[in-house]
Parts: C-alpha cells; structure tokens; sequence
C-alpha cells in the first residue's frame, strides 16, 4: 500500500498521472467516463506520428524555416544574379546584381560603389532581371526613371516586409527599365513593384523587398548610409551623381519597409513611366531617399540631418506634378511609417519573425494596412505563432480538420489528451491482469511493435469504440464490468459465456474498469474467482467482467 | 525529408519506448512471482506500476528534448521515487517549482489552464510553447498506446 499511497498522493499532487488520467479518474470517480470522446482510434496514423516529430523540431523548425526562407533565398538570388547580370561593373560586388544595363557602365559601377557595402545582399535579390531592353536610349534619362525609381524605392520599402514574395513577380521586365538598371536593387524592385502592383503582386514586392532589406536592415543600413555619403561627397560627373542620388534615394525607398500607402506608391510608379525632367526626378528621388534614411533610422540617426535637406531640395523640384504628388504622398506617409517604426523594434523585417544571422533580434516587418506599433507588431507574431502551432495540433488530433475557432480547437485537443490518458490508463490495467501470461517471446513482440503498420488494428478498433460504448451501459446499470474490446459487446451473459469458454480471447475481456471495480466487485470478484479458478487463471478476470448480473450468474456457472 | 527524418525518430522512439516498457513489465513480473494479483487491490496497484512505467519509459524514449518529458522524468523517475520514499510527501512538495499560470490571451478560457494540468510541466509554460508541448506529447501518447495494445493483444492471446 506504501507505493500506492506515495501514487496517489503525488495525483493529489498534480502527479503526472494527472496527466493521463484526472484526479478523479484515478480516485476510480468514474465520472469521466461519460466524457470520453468518441471515435478515438489509438491508431494515429504514422503522419501524425511524423508530425510530432516534425513539432519536436518545430521549435527550431518553425522558426528556421521561415528564417531560412529569407536569407537562404536571398543567398541563393545573390549567386545566381550575379552570375547572370552583373556584367558592368557591378559584378564586381557579388551580391549586387543589380539589373543594371550593359550599356551603363559608368553608371552602373558608381551605383556599385554606392550599392557596394549596403545592398551586396539585396541587390541579389533584385536579379538582374532588370534588363530594359531600352537600355541604351534610356541611358540619358535616367532621370526621368527616376520618379518610377523613388516611386518604386517607396514601394520596395513598403512591401520589403511582406514574406515570402515571389521574386518571380518583382522581375517582370518592365518598361521602366533603365532606372532599374541604375539602381540595380532598386530598378529591379522597381519592375517588379510595378508589375506586382498591377497583378496584386504587393505582398510578392515586398516580399522581394524584405528579403531584400533584411541583410541591410542591420548593418546594411548602416552601409546605406556609407553609401549616402559616399555618393554624396563623390565628386563624380553630374550623371554619377545623379544616379548615385538616384540610386540613394532607391535605396532608402527600399529600405523604408513601410507597410503604409502602397497605393500611392502605384501611382507613382505608374507615374514614374514618364519621361519626366531630371530635376523632378531627382527631387523625386531625393524626396524618398531622405526618407528611407528616416526608415531605416534606428542605426542612423545621424543621417537623417542629411536627409532633411535632400528632402527640401527634392520637394523643391517639381516639374511633374503627378510625380510630385505621388511623391509628397509617399513622402507622407512614409514618415509617420517611418517613426512608427522605428520606435518600435529593431528593423523589422518580414511579417514574419525572422532571425537573419547577423541581427540579434526577431525582425517584423509590418505588413500593409497594419499598425506598426512595436507592441502590436509583437503580438501579431505571438499569435501568428500561435496559429501556426494551432494548425500543427488541427493535423495532430483526428477529426478536427473541420473545426476551426481556437475554443473548439482547444476542447478538442483537451479532449483528445484525455481520452489518450484513459486508453493508457485502461491498457495497464488489462496488462496488470495479463501480465502473469508473460512468457512470450519478447523479442517477437517488439518486433511486431516495430511495424508501422498496425498489427491488431481490429483488437484496437475494438478497443476504442468500445470504451466509450460500454460507459453508456455502465452508468445505468452500475456494472462495474466493461468489456472492453468486444465489438458486438451483446449481453452480459453472452460475454461471460464466451470469455469464460474462449478462455483469453482476442477481446479485451480482461479489461477492468478501474472505477467501477471498487464499488461493484468486491464480493462477487472473490466468489467468481473462486469459482472460475479452476478454468483458467487469465479466465478469471474475465469472468469478473463478465459477471455483469453480477455474482448469479457465474454462481450459475 | 522532414517526413523520413520524422517517421525514423517516430520509430526509434517507439522502439525504445517498447524495449523500456517490456523490460519494466518483465522486471515486474519477475519481482512478484505469485502474489494472488488477482485481487482487486492488487490489480489496481500492478496497473498504477505499469502506468507509472509506461509514461517513464516514454519520457526517456524522448529524453530530454522536451519539456513535458523532463516534467515526468523528474516527477516519476526513480530518483524522484526515492527521495518521495524516503523523505516523505513534505519534500516532493518542496521539489515542485513554482506553478506560474499565466494567461496571455484572455480568449483562451479556462481551457489553457486544463490543458496545463494534462500535459505534464504545463503549469509553467506559456500557451505558445504550451501548444507545442502538447503537440509532440500526443505523437507521443499515440505510439504509447499503440505499443501497449499490442502488448495486450499479444500477451492476451
């Protein structure tokens, strides 16, 4: 008794047994019976089984996965860009495979400079896609992609937290093309934000975007700012310059994640097609630039003073009134994203919480139309979390693709454990009465147990059904006996018949039912053991349970 | 892939947790050679042992990887049985941590704080982690039940 007290006071003490079976079930209350659930089949298939194990791993997996989506991808667009693209000079920076125009050269590698410590990554990203088959005529206006550039920067920073953007639709070869190539990173995104935008391919930009900016968030952002000043103080020609601003001002529209205004960020780009001065352009592109620098704020803080007046200057400039408009809307917009952001958490990127190896923190990108508040955007990730792992258990637990709603998905879970709990439960007490027979082969047994496949499936879906089934008639009549495993569990006396001659059948029928044995069996146990001793040993349990009109008929017997 | 490497853990794991419970089943047996287990009590306090057993033998199937297993491990396992044996029930008071229950989301009801109690180290888990704990303790209680029908099965026929 020394042991099953110290049992059941550790149950009283939210022993594990807890776990299995409640309190109450092992205090043989019996009032669980009439909760199991129904239809539980122990025999999880091996994909659930497969999935528990993908869950063990989920805690890295989940996260890595996602993780590894961003920067696997980036890596990998990195390495193939550069091999196809960069033929200019901007091969030179391996990750900047900007789709930068064979014919533009000397634009290209002053981008390359600029673009060289920041964007190595998201330049990947880009792909050089970007050829614009105008190309060379273009070459001379790259101002007047520019707006498309700022637009498309603006927008590239909107969506850069969208996860798991197709690249596929930011690459769509666009018209606008040599600003594209200028800007590598930028122009890419730019032909894809185009496109995208038109095909709803927003959360596929930014998710260009993030994948993009995710390496630059951190450090990158500190390049950018490098690059900033870099071609800032270069005294190069006017065009590298220019495009170095250009490119600059793309730079800091993509780093600007805002999940904000992408609208306006269409417009602009649409806008952006026009040929449209240079002075717009620039003002343009300085405009969204300034304020990517103020997106990406955190590490820059000092870069903005820059900014603010690249920003005047920008504004100043206004031959395209749509652009400009466009450009002042994202202009809006994009700080109030900005400040949000970056008040809130370390450069987030991805809506999802990614974990790039240099950062030390979960990025979140906010996504379009969210709040971006710092707490928000952590709870959105708890609960993101949460669903994901919410889905995982929908897989786990039968029956429950149809359910959906957290509450009935917790019941159902809750209910599955402990219905798990009792079978476990159950099957130790029938092994308690079997164990004596315990002379097999053990090996053979574990051999058995090794298969995949369900041996005594209809020994199992005996068993489970019948669990259930048996409360039913246990509760009224207050039979402590359950047969469990009788599929066609008949009458009382027709089960003690046959497990009584069938000695130790397949059923179950030595399956006690511990809550119920206290109460019922006592004295008829003593008699029926007694008398059916002489059969067989394992018999006598199953007489007991069979015993349902109790003691009379195994006096019968 | 996942699967393979899943199915492979799920098969090792089911084969540990059957050579553990088999041995502890024979252990068992060979302990008490005839004792008149028939008798209620006696029944009762054979299928608590193989319980016990059989959630032992499934928490170092898993190991220590998880949460819930170290839960069991460290309330069932033998060490936990001695110190319960010999310094009384005062002192497993003592070694249980301290239950913080916490309720992040207000949505959950009172179904986080029953699923706490059924997973074992619930109490101290927040639901997201709480959630995965469950998780892989299903898988795992899925193969523990299999593994004992078939035991059953076969030791009944």
């Amino acid at each position: 008794m020394g042991d099953k007290d110290k049992f059941e006071l550790e149950n009283r003490n939210e022993d594990p047994m807890n776990y299995a079976p409640s309190v109450s079930d092992w205090g043989f209350g019996g009032a669980n019976l009439t909760n199991t659930s129904i239809g539980l089949v122990p025999k999880v298939n091996p994909m659930a089984v497969s999935k528990g194990d993908l869950i063990g791993s989920s805690s890295c997996s989940s996260t890595s996965m996602v993780d590894a989506f961003g920067p696997t991808i980036w890596d990998h667009h990195t390495n193939s860009e550069n091999l196809g693209f960069c033929d200019n000079g901007v091969q030179k920076n391996t990750s900047d495979t900007f789709g930068i125009r064979k014919g533009d050269p000397v634009a290209l590698r002053s981008i390359d400079k600029t673009f060289d410590m920041g964007w190595n990554p998201t330049s990947s990203m880009l792909k050089g896609d970007i050829f614009l088959p105008n190309a060379p005529a273009m070459l001379p206006q790259r101002l007047p992609q520019f707006p498309a550039d700022s637009a498309f920067i603006e927008r590239a920073a909107r969506f850069s937290c969208f996860n798991g953007g197709n690249f596929s639709d930011m690459f769509n070869p666009f018209a606008v093309p040599e600003s594209m190539g200028l800007y590598s990173g930028a122009g890419g995104v730019m032909q894809g934000t185009q496109e995208a935008f038109a095909g709803s391919g927003l959360k596929s930009v930014s998710g260009g975007q993030s994948k993009k900016n995710e390496p630059s968030v951190g450090e990158v952002s500190k390049d950018v700012s490098l690059s900033v000043e870099h071609g800032a103080a270069g005294g190069s020609p006017p065009k590298d310059e220019r495009s170095q601003s250009h490119v600059r001002s793309h730079d800091e529209s993509k780093q600007r994640s805002g999940g904000s205004g992408n609208d306006s960020d269409e417009a602009e780009l649409s806008g952006a097609g026009d040929q449209d001065e240079p002075s717009v352009l620039e003002g343009a592109g300085r405009e969204p630039f300034a304020k990517g620098l103020d997106s990406r704020k955190r590490k820059r803080n000092g870069q903005d003073a820059k900014l603010d007046p690249a920003k005047g200057a920008a504004q100043q400039s206004g031959e395209c009134a749509k652009d400009k408009t466009e450009i002042q809307q994202t202009g809006d917009q994009n700080p109030t994203s900005t400040t949000n952001r970056s008040s809130g958490k370390h450069g987030k990127q991805g809506s999802q919480a990614s974990d790039p190896p240099k950062e030390e923190y979960i990025h979140v990108r906010a996504r379009r139309g969210q709040a971006t508040n710092s707490h928000s955007l952590a709870e959105r990730v708890r609960r993101e979390k949460i669903s994901e792992r919410m889905k995982f258990l929908q897989d786990l637990v039968p029956g429950c693709s149809k359910v959906t709603g957290k509450a009935v998905m917790l019941d159902e879970i809750i209910n599955y454990v402990q219905s798990l709990q009792r079978q476990v439960e159950f099957l130790s007490m029938k092994l308690a009465t079997v164990n004596p027979r315990l002379d097999f082969n053990v090996e053979g047994l574990l051999a058995k147990d090794i298969l995949p496949s369900r041996v005594a499936t209809s020994s199992t879906l005996g068993f489970s059904p019948d669990i259930p089934m048996a409360y039913p008639p246990l509760h009224p009549s207050q039979r402590g006996l359950i047969q469990a495993g009788l599929p066609g569990m008949g009458s009382s006396s027709d089960l003690l018949q046959r497990t009584i001659h069938s000695q130790l059948t397949s059923m179950a029928g030595g399956f006690k039912e511990p809550t119920q044995l206290p109460n019922v069996w006592d004295d008829e146990l003593h008699n029926v053991i007694q008398m059916s001793y002489g059969t067989s040993a394992p018999s006598n349990t199953q007489d007991e349970d069979g015993s349902l009109p109790s003691g009379q008929m195994k006096v019968e017997l | 892939m996942i699967s393979k490497g899943a199915t492979r853990n799920s098969n090792s794991r089911r084969v540990k947790f059957a050579r553990r419970f088999v041995s502890a089943l024979l252990h068992m047996r060979n302990r008490n050679p005839r004792p008149g287990s028939l008798s209620i009590e006696g029944v009762r306090t054979k299928s608590q042992r193989i319980k016990i057993a059989a959630y032992l033998s499934m928490a170092h199937a898993v190991g220590s990887r998880r949460a819930w297993s170290r839960a069991v491990l460290s309330k069932l396992g033998s060490r936990a049985r001695r110190h319960m044996s010999r310094m009384g029930r005062s002192s497993l008071g003592s070694l249980k941590k301290k239950r913080v229950i916490r309720s992040y989301s207000p949505g959950e009801l009172g179904q986080a704080k029953k699923l706490r109690q059924l997973v074992p180290g619930g109490k101290t888990m927040d639901i997201c982690s709480l959630l995965e704990e469950t998780a892989h303790y299903i898988t795992c209680l899925a193969t523990q039940v299999k593994v004992m029908q078939t035991l059953a099965d076969n030791f009944s026929k």
